[in-house]
C-alpha cells in the first residue's frame, strides 16, 4: 500500500468519527503530519492505526480523551520523537519534482503571455533574454525562499492546533495574508534588484514554451510513476 | 524521565514483545490484551509510541494485512532480534521478580 492510499483511507474513515472525537483526532493528525522531515510512511501508518483504534473505542462508547489522555500535545510529541526521519533517497525525488513543476509553470506562463503580447499586440521584443548566471541565481534564491515559506507555513499550521478557544478567523486570515505577501514581495525584490550578469541567452517564445512543456511532462510522468502528490 | 516511569516502560515493552510473540497482533487488539491481563491503568494510546520505538530498534516489524473482520490492519511480528530481546527481558525479570517479592513479602525485613 502506497502512503497516498493510506492518506485516502484515513480521509474516508475519519468521517465515521463523532464531532468531538474528530476535533481531538484532527488536531493530532495535523500536529503529527506537519513534521516534514519525518518518514511519511511511518507517519501515515501510525496515524491510521490511531484512527482505527479510536473508531473501535468509539463503538464501545469511549472518547478520544479516554484513549489518548488529557494532554494530546505531549502525547503527539512522544509519537513524533519515535518516528524515524525520512531517508534522503525518499526526499530527493519529491524536491526534484517540485523544482521541475515550478520552473515549468513559470516558464509556460511567461512563454505564453510573452508570445501573445508580442504576436497579437506587438509588445515586447519577441524573445526572452536570459542572463545565464544571474538568471540561475534568481531561480535558486526563489526556490530557497519557497522552501523557507513552506517551513514557516508548516510551523504556523502546527501552532494552530490544540487550542481551547478557536482563534478569530480574521486574525488567522491576516497572519496568512502577511506571510504570503512577504513571500511574494521577497521574490519580486530579488527579481527586480538582481543585476544582470553572465552571458545573455536570447530564447524565442516557442522554444521557451516547449522547454516548459517538456519539463511539465517529465514532472507529470514522474508523479504518475512515483505518486509524489495525490 | 523518572526512574519509576523508566521501569514501567521497560516492563511494558517486555509485555508487548511477549504478546506479539504468541501471535501477530495489531494495535487495538494489543491494548485489549494488556487490559485483559490486568494492566488496566496503562492508557490505551501509550502503546503507539512504544510500538514505533520497537520498530525503530528493529525488534518488531509491521505488515499491512487483511484482517478476518474486513479492514486492512497493521499486524506486528517479532524479528529475530525481537526474540532475543524478549528472552533477555524474561531472564532479567525472573532474576529480579523473586528477590523483590521476598523483600516486599517480609515487609522489608531480612530473615
Amino acid at each position: 500500500m502506497n502512503t497516498k492510499d493510506l492518506i485516502q483511507l484515513n480521509n474516508e474513515k475519519r468521517e465515521q468519527l463523532t464531532e468531538e472525537n474528530e476535533k481531538y483526532y484532527g488536531d493530532m493528525l495535523v500536529y503529527i503530519r506537519m513534521n516534514l522531515n519525518k518518514s511519511e510512511r511511518y507517519t501515515e501508518e501510525v496515524l491510521l492505526e490511531m484512527l482505527e483504534h479510536l473508531l473501535q473505542a468509539q463503538a464501545e462508547g469511549k472518547t478520544a480523551r479516554d484513549v489518548f489522555g488529557e494532554d494530546p500535545k505531549t502525547y503527539c510529541q512522544d509519537i513524533i520523537e519515535e518516528i524515524p526521519s525520512e531517508k534522503k533517497t525518499n526526499r530527493l525525488p519529491f524536491i526534484l519534482f517540485i523544482m521541475m513543476r515550478l520552473i515549468s509553470i513559470v516558464g509556460l506562463t511567461a512563454g505564453i503571455v510573452g508570445f501573445a503580447l508580442y504576436y497579437f499586440f506587438d509588445l515586447g521584443s519577441g524573445n526572452i533574454s536570459f542572463p545565464v548566471v544571474s538568471g540561475t541565481l534568481i531561480v535558486l534564491i526563489d526556490l530557497l525562499l519557497l522552501g523557507l515559506f513552506l517551513f514557516i507555513l508548516s510551523k504556523w499550521i502546527k501552532s494552530s492546533t490544540f487550542k481551547e478557544k478557536q482563534p478569530k478567523k480574521w486574525v488567522e486570515f491576516l497572519q496568512l495574508w502577511l506571510l504570503c505577501t512577504l513571500f511574494i514581495s521577497l521574490t519580486l525584490i530579488v527579481l527586480r534588484f538582481m543585476p544582470d550578469f553572465g552571458s545573455v541567452f536570447h530564447i524565442s517564445f516557442p522554444v521557451f514554451i516547449l522547454f516548459g512543456a517538456v519539463l511539465y511532462i517529465i514532472s507529470f510522468v514522474m508523479n504518475k510513476k512515483m505518486r509524489l502528490i495525490s | 524521565m523518572s526512574l519509576r516511569s523508566q521501569l514501567l516502560k521497560g516492563i511494558l515493552e517486555g509485555c508487548i514483545l511477549s504478546i506479539i510473540q504468541q501471535q501477530p497482533t495489531y494495535g487495538y487488539e494489543l491494548s485489549v490484551k494488556l487490559q485483559e491481563f490486568g494492566l488496566a491503568n496503562v492508557s490505551e494510546g501509550s502503546i503507539y509510541p512504544i510500538l514505533l520505538r520497537l520498530q525503530k530498534e528493529n525488534l518488531i516489524q509491521g505488515e499491512m494485512k487483511q484482517s478476518d473482520s474486513g479492514p486492512k490492519r497493521k499486524y506486528y511480528y517479532l524479528t529475530n532480534e525481537g526474540h532475543e530481546a524478549l528472552e533477555q527481558f524474561i531472564h532479567h525479570w525472573t532474576t529480579i521478580k523473586q528477590p523483590v517479592d521476598n523483600i516486599i513479602g517480609k515487609g522489608g525485613k531480612i530473615r
